[in-house]
């Protein structure tokens, strides 16, 4: 077992030194010749890694895949260098904690002091950050042409023309028991299955990847999708607490508080469902049903239904789950008008949750959960998984990381797992609520770093985390909070949306501008 | 006509394990019915009752890091104990050179420089 982990950890060294060879060429000759260092470090990494609960890791890795690339953006091309494989996440008493998976995206020859470096985490819990990685703003992305469904698989792996890696170093990080990453012994992924433990094990990892890569004094970010806008109010929390300046957090597709949320996963209702009426207009809209607006603008409508939604609707909607009671009929008309929804509908579950609405919009038609844009036949190959937005795109994902990871210098035996079971057994509990809050967490980091910055983005027509419940849930913050929020034609993973990804790319940069 | 809403819950929970994984997905079942009773007694927190939730969580880390329960620290308890960003800011925390701080001290610090909400 020694031998094992003393020849990785060489490995590793090795790797770093490849790193710091590469950093020192680009930055003293200013050129990217690519000269200093030539050759791509691979590594085969023997670990087996399971997703399982029990799972437990004897002999961590800290050896990486490390590959040499030049991407051209804006006219200008930027050298960069792409890292993968494991560092372990270390206790207090520098005990290896969990083994993180990770790809990284630095730039070459950048000046570590202003540079600055994101975090990127998806959700679930039990969700692989392969979402973000393949899909958003590294610097290749796979080309999926959602809400379209008619590329053939693979999807097509391109130059990103939105990558970040002009802004920031792109980190993105699978939690424990997803992607390849797991619990080192005596802990079990199960350890770490749990609101605060995850947070608190990813903590420890950012604190060491920064430290090991010399990069304690750069700007630091961290960017959540669903679950992982859940995971990093928390994460910022504890990197603040622990004297670590977060300059800024982005929450894409947002679920703050489990509590508000009146159809979490498509839940039976117990709160008002107002946060979801104007996702449920948007989509209305794209398919052509409704009747409220006057067409073409989309932002006029949503602000219609939005003033609607918290005038009229909450209350409405509070009073039938309360007692059963249906509003006046011109209530139920502005409804159906709205939305396009049918009036039955809407008597028999006025309290509107997504499930239903993506079900009864359209007869045997099922609407996508993360895209209403998408659509399937009941009954076709498209609706098996009763989410034609997650069907479409999964495979391609699953094929696209698999692909990817060897490409990277990173060759493994082990199922990279984009979606554990780490749910059926995560500890919800957080600040002493059976399902989490993270709103205090925000207040709680704004007050240890009042310069922080929050971004917060989404879709329109994301029928799972929908964007006036962020809109009513950060509002709880107060009118000075240094707060930004832009939301765009498209899903859950808006930036899949061809034409919503170059504007959430210049609303990353004028927030990377503004949170240094 | 309506449902009671613990009824049809439970029944999607039941099959949820064949559904793939949404996220966010649905908690256990257990956790969304202790959140449902818990919720009709403390709804969303807003203002002062906000700031008491954020300072919750500040005050659970200083005493995770007071391992003594001396209801103090030093700057180096606080950064031994993960509260570096006390150690940080220590002396402008400890305005009587008292080499210790308490939680009080770091609330006045914190509402000396009037930011966040949290604490106000």
């Amino acid at each position: 077992m020694v031998t094992i982990q003393s020849v990785l950890r060489d490995a590793w060294f090795a790797a770093a030194a490849v790193l710091a060879v590469a950093g020192a060429g680009c930055g003293g000759g200013g050129g990217n010749d690519g000269g200093a260092s030539g050759s791509a470090a691979q590594f085969i990494d023997a670990n087996h890694y399971s997703a399982a609960a029990g799972a437990s890791l004897s002999t961590p890795s800290e050896a990486t895949g490390v590959t040499h690339h030049t991407l051209t953006l804006g006219g200008g091309a930027i050298a960069y260098t792409a890292t993968a494989g494991h560092l372990s996440a270390l206790d207090a008493g520098q005990a290896p904690e969990a083994s993180i998976f990770y790809v990284a995206y630095t730039a070459d020859g950048a000046a570590a002091a202003t540079r600055p470096v994101t975090f990127f985490f998806n959700g679930g819990p039990g969700s692989a950050t392969v979402w973000l990685h393949l899909g958003s703003f590294a610097p290749k992305r796979l080309a999926t042409g959602v809400p379209a469904t008619t590329q053939s698989l693979p999807f097509p792996y391109v130059d990103n023309a939105e990558s970040l890696i002009d802004t920031s170093d792109l980190v993105y990080v699978d939690a424990v028991g997803t992607g390849l990453s797991e619990a080192v012994a005596p802990h079990t992924n199960q350890d770490f299955w749990g609101v605060d433990a995850d947070a608190a094990v990813l903590r420890d990892f950012v604190l060491r990847w920064l430290a090991v890569n010399g990069r304690t004094a750069s700007p630091l970010f961290v960017f959540g999708e669903s679950y992982g806008t859940t995971r990093v109010p928390v994460l910022a929390r504890l990197l603040e607490t622990a004297g670590r300046r977060v300059n800024g957090v982005v929450e894409l597709s947002s679920i703050l508080d489990y509590n508000s949320n009146c159809s979490v996963a498509g839940g039976t209702p117990t709160v008002d469902c107002a946060g979801f009426l104007p996702s449920y207009a948007a989509v209305g809209d794209w398919w052509h049903l409704d009747s409220g607006g006057a067409a073409a603008d989309l932002d006029a409508d949503i602000a219609t239904v939005r003033g609607y939604a918290d005038a009229t609707y909450a209350p409405d909607a509070a009073a039938w789950l309360a007692n059963g009671t249906l509003p006046p009929a011109d209530h139920l008309a502005s409804l159906v008008a709205f939305t396009g929804l049918g009036t039955a509908t809407w008597q028999q579950q006025f309290d509107m949750d997504f499930d239903t609405f993506r079900h009864q919009l359209i007869a045997d038609t099922t609407l996508g959960v993360y895209d209403g844009r998408m659509s399937a036949l009941v009954g076709t190959p498209l609706d098996a998984d009763d989410d034609p937005s997650n069907s479409f795109v999964a495979p391609g994902f699953q094929s696209g990381i698999d692909a990817l990871l060897p490409a990277l210098g990173y060759t493994n035996p082990s199922t990279y797992v984009m979606a554990s079971n780490a749910i059926a057994t995560w500890n919800f509990s957080h600040g002493g609520r059976a399902l989490p809050d993270v709103v205090p967490d925000l207040s709680a980091t704004l007050a240890l770093d009042p310069q922080l910055k929050i971004l917060f983005l989404g879709g329109e027509h994301d029928l799972i985390t929908p964007f006036h419940q962020t809109e009513l849930d950060v509002a709880r913050l107060g009118a000075g909070a240094p707060l930004a929020l832009h939301f765009h034609p498209g899903g859950h993973m808006t930036y899949l949306d061809d034409g919503s990804r170059p504007l959430m790319k210049a609303e990353l940069a004028a927030f990377y501008a503004g949170a240094r | 006509m309506r449902v009671a809403p613990f009824i049809p819950l439970l029944a999607l929970a039941a099959t949820a394990g064949a559904a793939p994984l949404r996220d966010p997905g649905q908690p256990p079942a257990a956790a969304q019915q202790a959140a449902q009773a818990q919720n009709r007694a403390r709804p969303a927190s807003v203002g002062a009752t906000l700031d008491a939730e954020a300072e919750a969580h500040l005050r659970a880390s200083f005493d995770a890091a007071d391992s003594a329960h001396r209801g103090t620290l030093s700057r180096a308890e606080a950064q031994a104990g993960g509260f570096g960003w006390i150690a940080n800011h220590f002396d402008a925390i400890d305005t009587r050179r008292a080499g210790r701080v308490s939680f009080d001290d770091v609330r006045r610090y914190l509402k000396s420089r009037g930011a966040g909400s949290a604490t106000q």
